[in-house]
């Protein structure tokens, strides 16, 4: 009985105290990004705000999307704020966000093929940054590793156990890294590069900062990161480098105003603040290093800051079609899921055998294995689905769980793992019959 | 109740056959122990001889298990040795002793059932399965459980338990049987039987057993000798009947049995001493007497003699303030002097009573009267 | 919970028709409802889709036969189940020294021992595995030294040796502390008897002492695999995913696919945790020695030789080390300026300290509140359920313990979405919802921690004789003051072992946290750890911030058994 009383002293004590937080002029916003992003602009919003209070709740995007879908009878939070487009998509999709017309100018719509903001005004992009390669220096010097270049050069044998990613079913932006090398190679060439690359992988980790972090703490010495894990990274003092390949991916960061959010002016007025000139400048701080998507704003940027909208780097950009990408990006997800991150050790086990047969191959040539090794490759490379199946209703629909689907969700993931596992097992029987005849 | 009230199976081929024990004789010399400050055992010297049953008798706290533990290895000397069978085994581990110890609490191990507790000891001896068998099963025949072999002990009554816990040890063929309380656990009339059957055990073993209590009466009815302790010492070491009739000291003579204490003081010297007691009433000493300084007059109840009006003898004189009748005699309470003595008279049938409240005397056979410090 | 059946074979005649009195009935359904409204009804409310036809919802049951035909699954299932055993295995040899040596030797800094060996109980979420990965990872402090001394490299945080490793280290108190109160609980004659008929050394370890233990061993083995098997952090922070928690995780958080597996995958994890404590009191029952011995007197402590000693600290020191590695990294972790592919970090600051003080105070007094009436609400909850359970004839009050412990098996991220669902919905006077109120943080981490406290709880009753009891009845106190001044007052070691395990343990929980905190004003340490963990500049800051809750925790943990050793001398004195 007494346990009871206490219980209900605790809550009546616990709504008293929420009634108290209901201050005049707060904001809040779920966000995935760091201290080091939230705190600088937290501080410049409120200065230029006064009276305004913003509450940031840090969650990954996952559970961000999760949280906002979940809460959606009731939203106690104005804002959502990430980088992946795709987590946006989905939450437009579910209609758990606002349109706005934000009132900054100066803003082109697109950065080199990718549209900045949401076509249809749910939400903006206020950033972007480039994808790219970062690694540990002492880690490369220390097992006397090249400087990589470009992406290919992660697939050559050198790098073999040496590479990390982020699950792209996991990492918004590692996510739009596969979809831009899909759609500019093309499905099957893409495919192909991407497994090349990723029979070289060490690990796939779980969250996004997962891979910096390995890097970092010299644990792998190469990973697939977006810019600022890497000046950021530098910027502590890590021992880590970074690089631009001559083809590298734009991933604008976004934000957005959600739907029957408690404080929609205050939200609107954090929209106009970041895109404004002096939210923009904020991102030029070393700790955030973000690519503000106002090109004014470069007039201020140190010397040799990356400018998206002048460097030759990033207009090669291919031809990005959002489109395209959102409809099939479960499948993308699961297809690199089932093919290459439960499929590692296997797709890992065939990739060093060749690189040992290429490298006697190197030594002295035997066409007839450098046709088994080719042979291997295709094998390898050979996917499940077309690129037209991939985005097929029936497909689609054993993820969304459509009406028209042709199978269930898991049923399609047994069959691709199946898939790739029976390759892979070919293609190790191929290259063992290459080394034969290497030796 | 009805199991443990079955008399010990007494087979046609003795089980025990199947056990090799032999007699040894332990002989225990200059023991001390301490703990910290607190001296447990002082200069312990006994000669317990092959084959013997022996008890260890004393009030709690005298030592008796403390010197039993440390035979069986559980406690360190400080100084002294103990050997048995000439062997010195001072310096040996327990587990090296060959010296089988049952427990108070029995220790019956609760995860095995009654033979695996039985066969343990022969399984670290690493010996041969069908002699384990062989003599697991002996051992359960002699002690008459062979029926209950499977059982777990907790689905024992107290006796069988304790059976058990016998059989566990002698399988080992112990060079000595140590007993720590073996009786304690179990209801009076229980007690009766089982020491009984331990006596009869022993003898058919012919093991040399040594036997703790704090029971004068399981000591006298079993054992061939005991020693006495008390406050770390031993006190006196003889048969039952030696300790009875000539304790060595007043803590012997009050431990074993009863006895009746009168203080007072020597007066006079050669053949004219007499005791004067505190109560006032003078006896003289009987002449060649050995009378140690500070000596009291100690004498048993039974060799005394109430006789109502004067005496012929000296005597004590009082007034009856109890009695109770024990059977086969009568047990008489005396107010003398402001002390009570105890006199007990047979009973026959017929014969008159003393009363409570009569003024009686109280004979004292001066020549049976013991003059202990 | 076996013995469930032992505690109702002998109960006082009742003057009652009812099952129990009136105010045992209304505990039990006060109970009862708790447990409905804040475990039952929100994991249900989650995981009810593992039953349901993604798209129309209809009910079905094809989802788990995909478990069964899927490899993936099946491969995640004996990844688990083998990950789980492996650590029992390894966390029991680091256990095994540590109680043997403490509980069974002479040993001077026993208690150190101890309660150092609590220590890995309490490890922050996130700067675990990174100072693991630091010290023992492929290119960790370890490795390296190998690698330039004898050219080898050992896989300590391979794949699934890691998860077992980490986990091992994590969870192997959980053993310790069952198994040294066993071990202490067991008659000296026991011991000594065997020693008698010639056993020693190992086989007297193996054949009496260890099976005498047995009922604490497999007690604390059971938890760590249960633990383990629903473990879904470690796993994911070493990136390995084809395990049943790190793939429910992966499938109940994805964005925008509706993955019943997830939920699947999360009902069969009740399941098999359910089925792990049920096997686990099964193989118990019956055989609870430690408490129906007579005499007592605990092992006999005997003194160690010379070489003897040096081995059994060098054994102790050696295993300390190793439990404690993720600390000393932590540590290390909190001080360093630079720790990159090298053994040691380039240099040292207190720069890190300095940058979560201001902030930390505030996640230092939300932990605190939090955990602490956490911890509350369970030995409150832990005491009641398991009077219910051993002391009253209540039909069905074994089922409360069944549902208290399988809140072992919900993983904390079911939970803080079920806690959405369910919550949101319920509006408060003026109009917020429940869900956002920091209590809801409090009565999930009370429902995820109430087993340990259950469990303490249960074990402090059984061994209470019930005549005590009976004797306070007879003399004429009523059934609740007896609880009151009798039962509670013994129970106090047992209780307050339960409150600090949930203490502790929740006050570095993170995964139902992380879906509930909705402020940073409500947020508590762990919390403002990972906010901190998930940028390059943060790493030291949430070391350090790590090194605060370790501190922290350990600082009550040490308080609390200074005040259960004081309240037991006075006992013993009295």
């Amino acid at each position: 009985m007494i346990r009871s009383a206490a219980f209900a002293a605790t809550l009546a004590l616990a709504s008293f105290a929420a009634t108290g937080a209901f201050a005049q002029g707060k904001v809040t916003v779920v966000t995935s990004f760091s201290k080091d992003v939230t705190d600088p602009i937290k501080g410049a919003f409120e200065k230029a705000n006064p009276g305004i209070t913003l509450d940031v709740q840090n969650r990954n995007t996952n559970a961000g999307v999760k949280y906002l879908d979940e809460t959606k009878s009731n939203p106690q939070v104005d804002l959502f704020w990430a980088s992946a487009p795709d987590a946006f998509e989905v939450l437009k999709g579910k209609g758990l966000l606002q349109k706005y017309t934000p009132k900054a100018e100066g803003i082109p719509a697109k950065i080199g093929a990718y549209p900045i903001n949401d076509p249809e005004g749910y939400y903006f992009g206020f950033a972007a940054s480039g994808y790219g390669i970062m690694w540990n220096t002492r880690y490369q010097q220390a097992n006397d590793l090249p400087e990589p270049k470009e992406w290919g050069d992660l697939a050559t044998a050198p790098y073999y156990d040496h590479v990390a990613i982020a699950s792209p079913a996991r990492s918004g932006t590692t996510h739009l890294t596969v979809e831009t090398i899909l759609q500019g190679e093309g499905w099957d060439k893409g495919w192909a590069t991407i497994k090349s690359v990723a029979g070289n992988f060490q690990t796939i980790t779980e969250r996004s900062f997962g891979v910096p972090e390995a890097v970092n703490s010299g644990q792998v010495g190469y990973g697939i990161v977006i810019d600022f894990f890497a000046f950021s990274a530098q910027g502590s003092g890590f021992p880590v480098k970074f690089v631009y390949p001559t083809v590298t991916t734009v991933v604008p960061a976004n934000v957005a105003i959600v739907a029957n959010a408690p404080n929609t002016k205050n939200a609107q007025a954090f929209v106009d603040f970041l895109l404004s000139p002096a939210g923009q400048e904020v991102l030029l701080e070393p700790a955030i290093r973000r690519l503000p998507v106002n090109p004014a704003v470069y007039a201020k940027a140190p010397e040799g800051y990356p400018n998206p909208f002048k460097d030759p780097r990033f207009a090669a950009m291919t031809l990005f079609d959002v489109d395209k990408s959102g409809a099939r990006t479960d499948v993308v997800d699961t297809l690199f899921d089932q093919l290459i991150s439960f499929q590692l050790d296997n797709l890992k086990g065939v990739t060093k055998a060749i690189h040992e047969v290429e490298g006697k191959l190197a030594k002295k040539d035997n066409p007839q294995a450098r046709a088994l090794l080719s042979e291997a490759r295709g094998l390898i490379a050979a996917m499940p689905v077309s690129e037209a199946e991939a985005s097929s209703e029936a497909i689609r629909g054993a993820f969304t769980g459509s009406k028209e689907k042709g199978a269930r969700q898991a049923e399609l993931e047994q069959k691709w793992a199946g898939f790739a596992k029976e390759h892979y097992a070919k293609a190790k029987a191929k290259v063992d019959e290459a080394a034969k005849l290497a030796n | 109740m009805t199991a443990t009230a079955q008399k010990m199976a007494r087979p046609t081929a003795a089980p025990e056959a199947a056990l090799h024990t032999e007699a040894l004789d332990v002989r225990i010399e200059g023991i001390n122990l301490s703990y910290g400050s607190n001296h447990v055992l002082k200069d312990i010297d006994l000669d317990i001889h092959a084959g013997e049953f022996f008890a260890f008798l004393g009030p709690s706290g005298c030592g008796k298990t403390t010197l039993l533990r440390l035979i069986a290895g559980f406690n360190t000397a400080d100084t002294g040795t103990v050997s048995v069978g000439g062997r010195d085994i001072g310096r040996l581990p327990p587990w090296k002793r060959d010296v089988g110890l049952v427990f108070q609490s029995y220790a019956l191990w609760p995860h095995m059932n009654v033979a695996q507790n039985v066969a343990f000891g022969l399984e670290e001896r690493g010996v041969a399965r069908a002699e384990i068998r062989r003599r697991v099963g002996a051992a359960l025949e002699i002690v008459g459980l062979s029926h209950l072999a499977d059982r777990r002990p907790s689905q024992l009554s107290g006796g069988q338990q304790q059976r058990v816990a016998l059989a566990r040890t002698v399988v080992i063929e112990p060079k000595v049987l140590l007993l720590d309380e073996p009786l304690s656990n179990l209801d009076a009339k229980m007690r009766v039987q089982v020491r009984r059957e331990l006596r009869d055990l022993q003898q058919r073993l012919g093991l040399t057993t040594i036997f703790v209590t704090h029971d004068q009466e399981e000591a006298n009815t079993v054992c061939d000798r005991i020693a006495v302790m008390s406050d770390g010492i031993v006190q006196q070491v003889g048969t039952p009947m030696e300790l009875y009739e000539r304790p060595a000291n007043l803590f012997v003579a009050n431990f074993l049995g009863t006895a009746n204490v009168v203080e007072g003081v020597v007066c006079g010297s050669g053949t004219a001493r007499v005791f004067e007691t505190t109560g006032g009433w003078r006896l003289p000493v009987a002449s060649g007497a050995e009378v140690p300084a500070g000596a009291r007059l100690v004498f048993r109840p039974q060799v005394a003699r109430i006789v109502e009006g004067q005496a012929g003898v000296p005597a004590l004189m009082g007034e009856v303030v109890r009695r109770e009748f024990l059977g086969s005699l009568v047990r008489y309470g005396v107010a003398s002097g402001g002390q009570e003595i105890t006199v007990d008279e047979p009973f026959r049938p017929g014969q008159g009573q003393h009363e409570i409240g009569a003024r009686v005397a109280v004979e004292v056979p001066m020549s049976a009267v013991l003059w202990l410090a | 919970m076996s013995l469930a059946l032992s505690g109702a074979a002998r109960t006082p005649a009742r003057r009652w028709r009812l099952p129990g009195t009136p105010g045992q009935i209304a505990l039990a359904l006060g109970i009862g409802a708790f447990l409905v409204a804040f475990l039952i009804v929100p994991v249900g409310s989650v995981i009810y889709v593992a039953f349901t036809e993604k798209g129309s919802g209809t009910f079905t049951l094809v989802n788990f036969a995909d478990f069964f035909r899927t490899d993936l699954f099946l491969r995640s299932f004996w990844n688990s189940f083998y990950v789980s055993a492996a650590t029992v295995v390894l966390a029991s040899v680091f256990a095994l020294p540590l109680a043997y040596i403490t509980t069974r030797f002479d040993f001077r800094g026993a208690v150190i021992v101890q309660t150092l060996g609590f220590l890995p109980l309490i490890m922050p979420p996130f700067v675990g595995a990174v100072s693991m990965q630091l010290l023992f990872g492929r290119n960790g402090t370890v490795n390296l030294l190998m690698m330039d001394w004898f050219g080898i490299r050992i896989p300590f945080m391979e794949g699934l040796n890691g998860v077992i490793f980490v986990q091992a280290i994590h969870y192997f108190p959980f053993i310790l502390i069952n198994l040294s109160a066993a071990l202490r609980n067991i008659d000296r004659a026991m011991e000594e008897a065997a020693q008698n008929l010639g056993s020693s050394g190992i086989r007297l370890f193996r054949r009496i002492v260890l099976p005498l233990a047995m009922p604490g061993y497999i007690a604390g083995a059971s938890l760590v695999f249960v633990k383990v098997f629903d473990d879904l952090a470690t796993p994911l922070l070493l990136n390995v995913k084809d395990m049943l928690a790190p793939q429910a995780y992966l499938r109940v958080t994805s964005i925008g696919i509706a993955d019943p597996m997830g939920y699947v995958i999360a009902v069969v994890l009740i399941v098999v945790s359910v089925a792990a404590m049920w096997i686990s009191a099964l193989a118990l029952k019956g055989r609870d020695y430690a408490t129906t011995q007579r005499g007592g007197g605990g092992l006999a402590r005997r003194k160690m030789r010379g070489w003897e000693s040096a081995l059994a600290y060098g054994v102790v020191g050696l295993i300390l080390l190793l439990v404690l590695a993720p600390h000393i990294g932590l540590l290390l972790l909190s001080f360093a300026t630079i720790w990159s592919y090298s053994p040691l970090p380039d240099g040292f600051t207190l720069a890190h300290y300095g940058r979560v003080f201001g902030e930390s105070s505030l996640y230092i007094k939300n932990t605190l509140i939090y955990a602490t009436l956490a911890g509350g609400i369970d030995v409150v909850l832990g005491v009641a359920i398991a009077y219910l359970v051993l002391r009253t004839k209540l039909v069905g009050r074994q089922w409360l313990d069944w549902a208290a412990m399988a809140a072992l098996a919900v993983p904390g991220v079911v939970l803080g979405i079920g806690y959405l669902r369910t919550f949101f919905g319920v509006h408060l006077p003026d109009g917020t919802p429940l869900a956002t109120l920091w209590i809801v943080i409090v009565l999930a981490l009370a429902i995820r921690r109430l087993p340990y406290a259950l469990r303490a709880c249960y074990a402090a009753l059984q061994q209470i004789s019930e005549s005590l009891e009976e004797a306070a009845e007879n003399l004429g106190a009523t059934k609740a003051r007896t609880v009151r001044r009798i039962v509670v007052p013994l129970m106090t070691g047992g209780i307050l072992a339960g409150f600090v395990t949930s203490f502790a343990t929740a006050a570095v929980e993170l995964s139902a946290t992380l879906m509930l905190v909705q402020s940073n004003a409500d947020a508590p340490l762990a919390y403002g750890l990972y906010v901190f963990m998930q940028s390059a500049a943060g790493r030291g800051p949430g070391a350090a911030l790590g090194v605060i809750a370790v501190l922290l925790v350990a600082a009550c943990t040490l308080l609390s058994q200074y005040i259960l050793d004081r309240n037991q001398k006075n006992r013993g004195a009295s």
